[in-house]
């Protein structure tokens, strides 16, 4: 029981930081960003080729490849996000669509289309044991920097001028531009913490395969998708609860489901989404503002 | 201080603006006034940047300002207290108002800007870690004149401040902006309710169907016009009296 | 009057498909006759992509919404159509694990194509009712989770589609003739839709959805209707295209291949039809092209890796080019129109409306 708590808690976690990611940008921008999962792959390929070609510590590597995914994610929005903005919420997805589809391509094209292996500290799969259970480091890491981020960034929003604006931005746009707040601000730092989120998620994802290749970002991506939905696109505690919702309800259906339909698990888990969105479409935890319904 | 010049502006394929023109002056109440859909707000929109106009030009202290970016004509201390208050729900009032010094923040300065809002609007201090959306209508409405004045604007424009209020809250509302005028603030006022309106106004604009259909002093308009049957009344059949 | 002006001085958007059709004709005739065996197989997977991004654009641009279940449709439509057309004993060597019941049942090609068109139309008719109520994000991860749940099913439901491998032993019965005259009923057909009643509401609906509303269309009843009819498109052009290159597996019908329908239509042009078969033309072309240099590098020996995804990172620097620079695409919304007749549409007041550009905003006056 002890390990499944630890397990879910672990995967709960990442699978947070991962919603968390997606819904720092929807909240501002309410841009679905399909890219979002590139920016994790970048972070994965800085990992292998900082960690493969050059004498840095671990540590710096690690450092370095979560701001690589930062600098990625601001990029994207700088030279495509930037100049569709004003038009319509299709052609900002089209265009999401479009730089995902052109990152990963351009990892097939300029690195490889198999995978590279990554070089990881020895330590993070080292098992240690507590409360009875052995697991491996990076399990109680993963919940560590969570916990940790996760402060770090309530702290931002709630008493820097910053954070007060981005969530002034999220809920009214216009007027927040109307307080002398530049726009081009609020939605940069947007991307950046999506794309710090999605760097710091890359190195535990990474970590467990130990490898990187170029559709790595497809999976984190899905997982944001279900858990913003549980949890409720609007509130970035809504994301977090919709992260560790989903590792649980994942870990669960992992147990439960009889092998012949393991496979299946996708797409119970997107049934699930879609019944969700029908019945509930604010999430569990109901953001400052409904979504708009026809009909 | 404000010259408005030949100003278009559209909503899509509606046109709302066929070329307004005003002018305010440092340290002026100028009201304009107007019924529903005669353009004020798209007026008061277009100075501030949150709509961009098809034509014509905006000056402010000297400088060309027309479609400039919101945010930049704050900073030049031209301040916009949207219709329907617009305040931040999920933000408490100490984070709006903070916020509505974005724009100027200095630190030494900071609150002593507070302590004056305060002074005029007591409740706001009472109510300082509560979230906006809590606030009752009028209480709101105070605290979006509190978060514009925060900027330390040279010129505040309040779009429809009566609007939704009781009666009781109107007269405060109106004692307010004229408390506001009489310490120098240059205020631009949209109004529906034209009678207090010209009760404190300096000059006043009456907008029709995109235009200005004329401007003077409270005396001339009075005097000059038949306000209630001329501008709001029939004539050309736009219904709504608001006098 | 004869026939042909009869033809050419109705409804502003009969012109264009009147010339596209002829165009597609006389296209075929001079590839079948003149051209190396290389491009009329080329010609004939223009005219099936041709007709899948015309069944593309008759939901998403007459609506704006992005669907993603689209690509999903298009395969059921080509398992759908083979499973039926294929021969018993292929079926039982090519699919081993298919259910006897599968096995047993047998079509001609045609009735098999559009039995194929039908079930996909039936599978939108099932799922679409609740989707087209939502719209905005939550819409969006919807029908994306839809294409993942037919993708997954695709991929695992080994008994039906072979799972995640490869589907052999289709009769190879879309020949160019067949193709292009697919693409011409297409062509016909979608016209014909964008000038019927649904058609305008639909539209209509699209432009502003709430004066739409107010005027009494129902937005979720002709969403509704369009977003099948779309499908019905997708199901019989998917099951040409399995007819055309005869094996496949479920990543054809994926997230890869509906970016190059929406490229397509993208840049093409998103709210007409000119701009649909514009923006397929231009990047078969292109894609060919692009293979060309791939394979070229590749073989050559010019470099020492092996070049992949040329293709796809220049489709997708050109798509969001064209976002940035021409979201209307390259034809930009309205239809084709002869120079000496935009004069004379230009003076008589047009009986349609100009179609706005899709990815436009309503909204673009808020200076963001």
């Amino acid at each position: 029981m002890n390990e499944f708590i630890i397990n879910t808690l672990s995967l709960g976690s990442l699978y947070a930081l991962i919603a968390l990611g997606l819904v720092f940008v929807y909240g501002i921008l309410k841009l679905v960003n399909f890219a979002y999962g590139e920016y994790i792959m970048t972070a994965g390929y800085g990992l292998f080729l900082l960690g493969t070609y050059t004498p840095l510590p671990w540590w710096s590597v690690m450092l370095l490849s979560v701001a690589l995914a930062a600098l990625m994610s601001y990029l994207t929005e700088l030279i495509a996000f930037r100049p569709v903005r004003t038009k319509s919420l299709t052609a900002m997805l089209v265009t999401s669509f479009a730089v995902s589809v052109l990152l990963q391509n351009a990892a097939l094209l300029f690195i490889s289309p198999r995978s590279r292996a990554v070089q990881l500290p020895a330590a993070f799969n080292q098992s240690v044991a507590l409360l009875g259970v052995t697991t491996p480091l990076r399990n109680l890491l993963t919940i560590g920097t969570t916990v940790a981020l996760l402060v770090g960034l309530t702290l931002l929003m709630k008493y820097t001028v910053l954070g007060i604006a981005m969530r002034a931005a999220s809920d009214k746009f216009s007027t927040t531009r109307l307080m002398g707040v530049p726009a081009n601000l609020v939605i940069s730092v947007a991307f950046i913490i999506s794309g710090l989120l999605a760097g710091v998620v890359s190195v535990f994802w990474v970590g467990r395969s130990a490898s990187v290749d170029p559709l790595i970002g497809f999976t984190p991506l899905l997982i944001a998708f279900i858990a913003t939905v549980i949890g409720g696109m609007r509130s970035l505690v809504g994301a977090v609860a919709g992260g560790y919702v989903y590792g649980l309800l994942f870990n669960v259906l992992s147990i439960t489901l009889p092998a012949s339909v393991i496979n299946y698990r996708d797409a119970f888990m997107f049934l699930i989404v879609i019944l969700f969105l029908l019945l509930r479409p604010e999430g569990l935890i109901r953001g400052s503002y409904t979504e708009e319904r026809v009909g | 201080m404000l010259t408005v010049n030949d100003l278009h502006a559209s909503y899509g394929a509606i046109k709302a603006l066929h070329g307004v023109s005003l002018e305010v002056e440092e340290g002026e109440l100028v009201a304009l006034l107007g019924t529903n859909g005669a353009g004020k707000s798209t007026t008061l929109k277009s100075i501030s940047g949150v709509l961009r106009p098809l034509a014509g030009t905006v000056r402010f202290l000297g400088d060309e300002i027309t479609g400039r970016k919101p945010e930049a004509i704050v900073k030049k201390g031209l301040s916009l207290v949207p219709e329907g208050r617009d305040i931040f729900g999920s933000l408490t009032v100490a984070e709006n108002l903070r916020l509505g010094a974005f724009s100027s923040y200095e630190r030494n300065r900071y609150q002593e800007d507070l302590e004056e809002q305060f002074a005029l609007f007591p409740i706001l201090k009472e109510r300082f870690n509560q979230p906006g959306g809590q606030l009752s209508g009028g209480e709101q409405q105070q605290l979006a004149i509190a978060r514009a004045l925060m900027s330390r604007p040279k010129l505040l424009m309040l779009d429809e401040p009566s609007l939704g209020l009781s009666p009781a809250l109107v007269d405060q509302i109106f004692a307010l902006i004229e408390t506001l005028r009489d310490r120098g603030t240059t205020i631009l006022l949209v109004e529906q309710n034209a009678e207090r309106a010209l009760e404190i106004a300096d000059r006043a604009y009456v907008l029709k169907n995109g235009l200005i259909k004329f401007s003077g002093t409270p005396q001339q308009l009075e005097s000059e016009l038949d306000l209630a049957s001329v501008y709001f009344g029939g004539e050309e059949g736009m219904g709504e009296v608001t006098v | 009057m004869s026939v042909l002006e009869r033809i050419l001085n109705g409804a502003p958007g009969r012109f264009t498909v009147v010339a596209l059709a002829a165009l597609l004709l006389v296209g075929a005739v001079l590839v079948n006759a003149f051209a190396p065996f290389v491009w009329v197989g080329i010609y004939t997977y223009f005219c099936v992509t041709l007709m899948l991004v015309l069944g593309l654009e008759l939901f998403m641009g007459n609506s704006g919404i992005l669907n993603w279940t689209y690509i999903g449709f298009v395969g059921i439509g080509a398992y759908s159509a083979s499973i039926l057309s294929t021969d018993p004993s292929l079926k039982h060597m090519g699919v081993p694990n298919m259910y006897p019941a599968l096995v047993n049942l047998h079509l001609p090609v045609v009735p098999a194509l559009l039995v194929g068109a039908l079930v996909a139309a039936a599978v939108a008719a099932v799922i679409a009712w609740p989707l087209m109520r939502l719209s905005d994000a939550v819409g969006v991860i919807t029908l994306f989770a839809t294409l993942i749940v037919i993708h997954v099913l695709m991929t695992q439901w080994d008994n039906v589609t072979n799972g995640p491998r490869t589907f052999f032993g289709v009769q190879q019965f879309t020949t160019i003739w067949i193709a292009t005259g697919a693409a011409i009923l297409t062509l016909v057909g979608t016209h014909l839709f964008r000038e019927s009643s649904l058609g305008l509401r639909l539209r209509a609906s699209r432009d502003d959805r709430f004066a739409a509303s107010a005027m009494g269309v129902s937005v979720v009843r002709v969403r509704y209707l369009t977003f099948i009819l779309s499908s019905f498109v997708a199901g019989l052009g998917g099951g040409l295209w399995a007819h055309y290159i005869t094996s496949f597996s479920p990543t054809s019908f994926y997230v890869g291949e509906l970016f190059v329908l929406l490229t397509m239509l993208v840049v093409g042009g998103a709210g007409s039809i000119s701009g649909a078969a514009t923006g397929a033309i231009i990047i078969t072309v292109l894609r060919e092209g692009l293979r060309q240099v791939e394979s070229y590098l590749n073989n050559s020996g010019v470099i020492s890796f092996e070049v992949y995804g040329l293709t796809e990172v220049v489709m997708a620097m050109l798509l969001i080019a064209m976002l940035i620079w021409r979201p209307t695409g390259i034809v930009g919304g309205s239809e084709w129109r002869l120079p000496l007749r935009r004069k004379q549409a230009a003076a008589a007041p047009s009986p349609e409306p100009p179609a706005e550009p899709v990815l436009e905003t309503e909204a673009a006056e808020e200076a963001k």
